[in-house]
This record gives structure tokens, C-alpha cells and sequence, in this order.
């Protein structure tokens, strides 16, 4: 899809948007409703103007990439090893999937074992995964911040951490 | 007032408070640099402590603890973009474009003696003031509050280069996001969908953590470059750079400091509108309003020298009324009671000496803070350049427990998530997440003002409150100067290019 029919369908869900809270304040009395709904009319006409904008009007925008990439990192060479980053093909839309499925994942992972066993396979995992650093060091990069995010939330701050639905289930 | 001063000094100089100044400045840091915890967290955690100590050590625990955490905020919105709680932001907005240029360490070095000649300036102007201020309190009232908290909408304009438009839409869509839950006025659930998590609100620091760093780490592991990349960009800038930038910007400095104080003073008004002002004032007075947004020093002084003095101006009316400054005076409040201090109008007459020694804590906690912080700035603009593969998963797994720690609620770790989807398509699609951040702050401030203002005086509350309607014709000139100086620039750039 191109960049401006992209642009075109986050308006039409901003409409959206803003119509499903002109349709709720229909529920609220005139007092709770007093800035939520013309506020919302006028977030529909700012859209609007930006449609118009958009498509038939003086695009005010500087020309935009889907991703800022600085294409010279690419290139470029520290201390004459050859890099590592991902090329400009590869950051297209498969890293953007990525980086969706590395939060979910992560949200999963809270939700399903807990707090402080997900920091560390999510950690340990990533960076062997990636290649960062070898297994051991993985292993011992992550016991040590959950280790230290465990000292400082559970022991200094007091926090009461969430067990996961899986402590749930076995107990 | 002279034997208040010496002796509200010389209750600090034991061992004991000087050990719990100390103890609460390092604590205070360690705290403002996690997401999502500031001030009043820390302030909180310490309560169980203060019960039979010295009034001055418990005072400088706390106070030290709480001004601390300040500058601990700003070294994550500066280093990352992540600001540890709401006052934090306006440091965003320029201090990580410096960061991002290699100039982290100047601008970490000012932010620090920023705050510090605000804490400075704004303890010695409450000093002064103690007499004055009570009178000035008592004159201003919801119009007065609600003319402070547009002014801090009129910085909008600044981060919606590009599309005024589109940045105008994500200060309303911010706006409607803050009215999610129990509206305060009417008591009636807004857009809960029937959810009894979402009758509390969205959480600030939550939506703040997954709007920046959620975000921004998940375009970093698009990317898989860090923040800065040593071989193209070289941190080429020094502590003193900082430091004397924030004294050739004396005059910004005092302008600041004193807004800070002024904020301060005003109850529950809160140093994140202090902080957005701060940055609204020095954008409206700059001679260059251009440069701001883009890596401009001034766009750091001014908000931590606003938040530095801001915290001696929230004492006064803590201590004059017993009404809080903030949700941090709150809680000193209730240490107060613990120490059998009773505040109210005597406090500023026979108990001076305590207020002085409160003084006195904020000026050497500012001290301690800079000294520190100074010292280890150039360890700590070593870390954007660490590489994109330890940041992610280490950034973002931090970022998580700290969303879950505000609350204590599962639910805020996928309200950060979806938070940071959100602030990754805002980026995405130019749509600037600082005015949504913006929006969402004073949303509540302006709408509960509002209606107080309309219950009091009527629909046409201005004409009732000459000095609210002399801040909104304020506001209104402040606002549209940047736009008429750019418009007499462009012109003359126009005449220039005719007649060459």
C-alpha cells in the first residue's frame, strides 16, 4: 500500500474515532459532556481539513519515509569490521511485524509465567537469539538484571510481582 | 527573619541530617531514572522511616529524596526520550535531539546547574516573598488556574512542524484520552466500555512509558542501530559546555525560576504544567523559536530550572494552608502529622525556623544533586550508544515491571503496550506524540477549572475575573508572536530576495 493511501486510512479511522465518541457522549448528561463532544467535532474537522489537505491541496509536509533509515550506518565500517545492521530492504515491513510480535510476545509471556521469569527468558532469549553475545553470557547478562529490575521493585520498592496465570493453574 | 534563617541552618549541620540528605539525594535518583516512578513514589516509600529521628534529618530525607528525583527524571528524558513521570516531558523535547547529535553531556551538564540555580533563585525569591505571597494566594482562584493550564497548551504550535493540523488532532485525541474513567465533576464513567480497570483512568507514567520508550525501542530493533552510533556520530560536547550555557542563559535562568515559583505556589496546579510553560515561555521569548524541538539548550534550562525553583514555591501554600502544591506536598503533608507540625498561618510566624530549614534543604539537596550528577554525566552519555541488541531487551523489559510498579495492576502492562504501538504509529505517520502527551496532562486541569469557574461566576466567568482575562489576552499575544515573527521574517527574507 503506498504512503498515501496509508495516510488516508489512518484519517478514515481517526473519523471513526472521533464519531464513536460523538455516539458515547450521547449517553452523558450536557455537564460531563460539555468539552468530550465539541471536542470531538473538532477533531473531525481537523481530519477533514487534513484529507483535503492531503489530497487536493499544498502538501505542507516534508516528504516522509515509512521508516527514517540513515542508509550511511549501512555502509559505513567501525574499526574496519564489516557491520551488522539489516540492510534498507530488510527494515520494510517484516521488521515492522517484528517489532509488533516482540511486544506481544512480551505481554504474553507477563500474563502466562510472571513478572521476573519472563525478564529473563525474554532477555536471555534476545540476546542469543540475535547473535549479541554467546549463550553463557546471555544467560549471565540476563540473570544479572533480573537480579537488579528483582532488588530494586521486589526488595527496595516493595512491589507485590505478578505470578502468571501458570502459578495459577498449578496451585 | 534573620534568626529564622541561621537557625533553620544550623538545625540541618548534625551528623544525623546530613546523613539523611545525603542517604534521600542518591535514593531520589535511583528513583527518578526508573520509568515510571517519580517524586511521590519515592516520597511514599519513605514515609515508614521518618518516625523518630530528627525533624530537620526526616525533612531532608524526604525533601532531598523527592528534589532528586527531578534531575533523575530529566537524565532519562534526555538520554532516551523516556520520561520517568509527566514533569519530565518538556525535557524531551529537546534534550533528546541533542543527545541524538552528540551532545549529551552538555546537555545533561545544563539541565543539572539548570535545576540547580532554579532551586537557588526560586528558595531565595520564597524567602523574600513569605510575607507577600499569602495575600496573592488567597486573590486567585479556578479562572485564574485554568488560564495557567491553556497557557500550557500553546506549545502545541512548537512540535506540530510539518501539519499544524495533525498535530492539533493529537492533542484532542490526548485530550479524550485523559477523559477516559470517572469524570471528576459529574462522577459519571467516560468511555469504560464497562471496564472497572479503566474507571481509574489511564495511568500517566504508563501511557508516557509505552508513548516513548515502548515505542522507541521498537524502532530501535527495527532499525537495529543504538541511538547514536559512535562511527558517524561523535559525542563531541562537555560537562562545562552545559554548565556555562546555563549561566550565559542567566536571564531565561531568573524568568523560569520565577515561573516555577509562582507555580509552585499555586495549589495543585503541579510541576508537569510547570515544566510545559517553562518550555512555552522560553520557545515565545526566544529570538530563534525555530531552533526549538530541533536540539536547542534553552529547551533544557528553562524546564528544569522551572521544576527546581518549582518545589520551593509548593511549600508555601503546603505550609501557609495546609492545601498541598502537589501530590508530593500531599504526602509531606502527612509526614507533618507524624512530626506533630501543624500547618497553617503560624507556621510563617512562630515556626520559621522549620520553614527556613525546608529552605535550606532544597538549596544544599540541589547542591548534592548537581555535584553528583555532574560527576557522572560522562558515564551516563556513554549509554545511547550501547548497541541496539542489549538495549531492546533490557530497555523494554525494565520499561514493563515499571508500568506494572505504578499501580500495581496487570492491565498497565498492555495498557503500555498498546500505548506503545499507538506512539510507534504517531511517529510512523508524523502525528506528534508530545502534543497527545500535552493534550493529556491538562485535559483534566482545564475541564475541572472550567466547571468550577462556571458554577462559581457563570458562563461568562472572564468578565467577573479581570486577572484571568488579562492571562488569557497573555496567552493569546504570547501565542501568536512566534507566528507574526515568522511572518515578518519570512517577509523581509522575501524583500531581501526581490531586491538582490
Amino acid at each position: 500500500m503506498s504512503r498515501h493511501a496509508q495516510e488516508n486510512l489512518v484519517s478514515a479511522l481517526l473519523i471513526g474515532l472521533f464519531a464513536l465518541v460523538l455516539y458515547l457522549c450521547q449517553d452523558y448528561g450536557p455537564r460531563a459532556r460539555l468539552i468530550p463532544l465539541p471536542l470531538a467535532c473538532f477533531g473531525i474537522f481537523l481530519v477533514v481539513v487534513q484529507i483535503i489537505q492531503h489530497n487536493f491541496g499544498r502538501e505542507d509536509e516534508r516528504p516522509a519515509e515509512l521508516i527514517h533509515v540513515d542508509t550511511s550506518a549501512i555502509t559505513a565500517s567501525a574499526e574496519g569490521k564489516p557491520r551488522t545492521e539489516r540492510t534498507e530492504e530488510q527494515l520494510g515491513q517484516w521488521g515492522e511485524a517484528g517489532a509488533y510480535l516482540i511486544v506481544a510476545l512480551l505481554v504474553a509471556m507477563i500474563f502466562t509465567v510472571g513478572i521476573f521469569p519472563t525478564v529473563f527468558i525474554f532477555t536471555a532469549a534476545y540476546l542469543i537469539l540475535t547473535q549479541y553475545c554467546t549463550a553463557v553470557r546471555g544467560l549471565t547478562y540476563s540473570a544479572v538484571l533480573t537480579l537488579s529490575v528483582y532488588l530494586l521493585f521486589v526488595v527496595a520498592l516493595e512491589m507485590q510481582p505478578y505470578h502468571g496465570l501458570l502459578a495459577g493453574w498449578m496451585s | 527573619m534573620i534568626d529564622a534563617i541561621s537557625a533553620g541552618l544550623f538545625a540541618l549541620l548534625t551528623p544525623q541530617a546530613l546523613l539523611f540528605l545525603s542517604l534521600g539525594v542518591v535514593y531520589g535518583l535511583v528513583i527518578g531514572i526508573l520509568p515510571g516512578l517519580g517524586g511521590v513514589v519515592a516520597m511514599a516509600l519513605l514515609l515508614p522511616f521518618t518516625y523518630g529521628f530528627e525533624t530537620a534529618a526526616t525533612l531532608a530525607l524526604l525533601l532531598g529524596a523527592h528534589i532528586a528525583t527531578i534531575w533523575g527524571d530529566s537524565v532519562t528524558s534526555i538520554l532516551f526520550s523516556v520520561p520517568g513521570s509527566a514533569k519530565g516531558l518538556a525535557l524531551c523535547f529537546d534534550g533528546y535531539p541533542m543527545t541524538k547529535q552528540g551532545k549529551a553531556k552538555r546537555a545533561l551538564a545544563a539541565s543539572a546547574t539548570g535545576a540547580l540555580l532554579g532551586g537557588i533563585i526560586g528558595a531565595i525569591f520564597l524567602a523574600l516573598c513569605i510575607p507577600l505571597i499569602r495575600p496573592v494566594i488567597l486573590a486567585l482562584g479556578p479562572s485564574e488556574y485554568l488560564m495557567m493550564a491553556l497557557w500550557g497548551l500553546t506549545v502545541i504550535a512548537t512540535f506540530s512542524e510539518g501539519s499544524l493540523m495533525k498535530g492539533m488532532t493529537a492533542s484532542v485525541l490526548g485530550v479524550l484520552v485523559a477523559f477516559i474513567g470517572l469524570d471528576v465533576v459529574t462522577a459519571t464513567p467516560r468511555f469504560t466500555f464497562g471496564s472497572e480497570f479503566l474507571m481509574d483512568g489511564i495511568s500517566f507514567p504508563v501511557a508516557m512509558i509505552g508513548l516513548f520508550a515502548v515505542s522507541e525501542m521498537m524502532k530501535m530493533s527495527i532499525r537495529g542501530t543504538p541511538i547514536i552510533d559512535r562511527s558517524l556520530v561523535r559525542e563531541d560536547s562537555t560537562v562545562w559546555q552545559g554548565i556555562c550555557d546555563a549561566f550565559r542563559h542567566w536571564w531565561l535562568v531568573v524568568r523560569s525560576s520565577l515561573l516555577g515559583l509562582w507555580i509552585g505556589v499555586l495549589p495543585g496546579v503541579g510541576a508537569s504544567v510547570a515544566g510545559l510553560a517553562a518550555y512555552a515561555q522560553a520557545v515565545q521569548t526566544s529570538k530563534t523559536p525555530e531552533r526549538f524541538g530541533k536540539g536547542a539548550v534553552e529547551g533544557v534550562i528553562a524546564p528544569d530550572a522551572t521544576m527546581g525553583a518549582n518545589e520551593g514555591g509548593g511549600l508555601m501554600p503546603t505550609l501557609a494552608f495546609g492545601i498541598p502544591g502537589g501530590e508530593s506536598m500531599a504526602i509531606l503533608l502527612v509526614a507533618f502529622i507524624g512530626l506533630g507540625i501543624v500547618p497553617g498561618p503560624e507556621m510563617l510566624t512562630k515556626n520559621l525556623d522549620v520553614v527556613f530549614s525546608m529552605v535550606w534543604i532544597i538549596v544544599l539537596a540541589n547542591i548534592a544533586v548537581t555535584i553528583i550528577g555532574l560527576a557522572i554525566t560522562p558515564w551516563l552519555a556513554r549509554l545511547p550508544s550501547l548497541q541496539a541488541n542489549l538495549m531492546v531487551p533490557m530497555v523494554l523489559s525494565v520499561c514493563f515491571v515499571g508500568a506494572y510498579a505504578t499501580r500495581g495492576r496487570i492491565e498497565d502492562v498492555v495498557v503500555a503496550a498498546v500505548f506503545g504501538v499507538v506512539g510507534y504509529l504517531m511517529d510512523k505517520y508524523r502525528y506528534s506524540r508530545a502534543n497527545f502527551v500535552i493534550g493529556m496532562v491538562l485535559a483534566v486541569m482545564i475541564e475541572r477549572n472550567l466547571h468550577i469557574s462556571i458554577n462559581l461566576y457563570g458562563a461568562d466567568f472572564l468578565m467577573d475575573r479581570p486577572i484571568a482575562l488579562a492571562m488569557l489576552i497573555f496567552i493569546v499575544v504570547t501565542a501568536a508572536l512566534p507566528f507574526w515573527r515568522e511572518r515578518r521574517r519570512k517577509r523581509a527574507a522575501l524583500q531581501a530576495g526581490g531586491a538582490a
